[in-house]
């Protein structure tokens, strides 16, 4: 059994179509703030933070519902639109968007398609996000739960 | 006191998240849970009925998970009870920044029942609330 299947066992599917609407609704929220953000990439490049944020959360969900496609790129999206909003140069929030638009687009079709294959055409977007996410400096540090657990003790 | 006789309070602005977790958690012996879309929804479930283990998602707003945790260890009458932060969030910085808060646990998404069964059942003893 894969973790998408343990993770979806118990879950009938008018459940996981509730859910799905439920990460619809994010991927539109998102969509949202990044046309206000290219309407104005100087002065509303701070609102790739709330893009960021529905990204996590977009992410976050799709983990626990099995899902890990799609919070794959909504994880480099996240990192992305974190790298935008601090980004000095106007040409640099300019690409940030425009892959983050890639990533936008390629989350709301995996969340109505999330059954299919992994194309070819998906893992070249990944690959180029993750190429210009390591051009901007890469991903914050990040922990996994065995760190977490030695913090944790440490504290104790 | 019994797994049973434990009320579980679960905060998540997620509805997905809140659902999967409350039958996560009574699939595994828990009876009462109550849910809360925010931390302002929350804190009156905090004056209904006692609650012996709180479940937090770090990312909400306008209030977040430590906004509640801060909350929650000012609180007379909850100033010890186990909190878990539920999250997707591994940014180092983030997650030092609630344990350093005062969690007493943090689960990372994706979780499993047992993960989480394991994790509240060893919170709950570590805290003398079950035996």
């Amino acid at each position: 059994m894969t973790s998408s299947s343990q993770s979806n066992a118990g879950q009938n599917n008018s459940q996981i179509e509730i859910f799905i609407q439920e990460l619809e609704g994010f991927a539109v929220k998102a969509e949202s703030t990044l046309k206000r953000v290219e309407e104005d990439l100087d002065g509303n490049k701070g609102l790739l933070s709330e893009f960021s944020e529905s990204m996590f959360t977009i992410r976050g969900t799709a983990l626990q519902l099995g899902f890990p496609r799609i919070a794959e790129i909504a994880e480099l999206g996240e990192e992305l639109a974190l790298k935008g909003q601090t980004a000095t140069h106007r040409a640099h929030v300019r690409r940030c968007v425009a892959a983050l638009w890639d990533a936008q687009t390629t989350v709301k079709y995996l969340i109505v398609h999330r059954d299919s294959e992994t194309s070819e055409e998906q893992q070249i977007l990944m690959n180029r996000l993750q190429a210009m996410l390591n051009a901007f400096g890469g991903a914050r540090p990040k922990v996994g739960q065995d760190e977490i657990e030695a913090l944790l003790r440490s504290r104790n | 006191m019994l797994i049973t006789d434990i009320n579980v309070l679960v905060v998540d602005d997620v509805n997905a998240m809140r659902v999967n977790i409350r039958e996560l958690l009574k699939g595994v012996g828990f009876r009462t849970v109550k849910v809360a879309s925010s931390v302002d929804e929350a804190k009156p479930l905090l004056e209904a009925d006692p609650v012996h283990l709180v479940l937090a998602d770090l990312h909400m707003e306008p209030l977040n998970g430590l906004d509640f945790l801060q909350y929650v260890r000012a609180h007379p009458a909850y100033k010890t009870v186990p909190f878990v932060m539920v999250t997707a969030e591994n940014a180092k910085e983030n997650v030092i920044a609630a344990i350093t808060a005062g969690v007493d646990d943090y689960i990372m998404k994706p979780f499993t029942a047992v993960q989480l069964q394991n994790k509240v059942y060893a919170v709950l003893q570590r805290k003398k609330v079950i035996g």
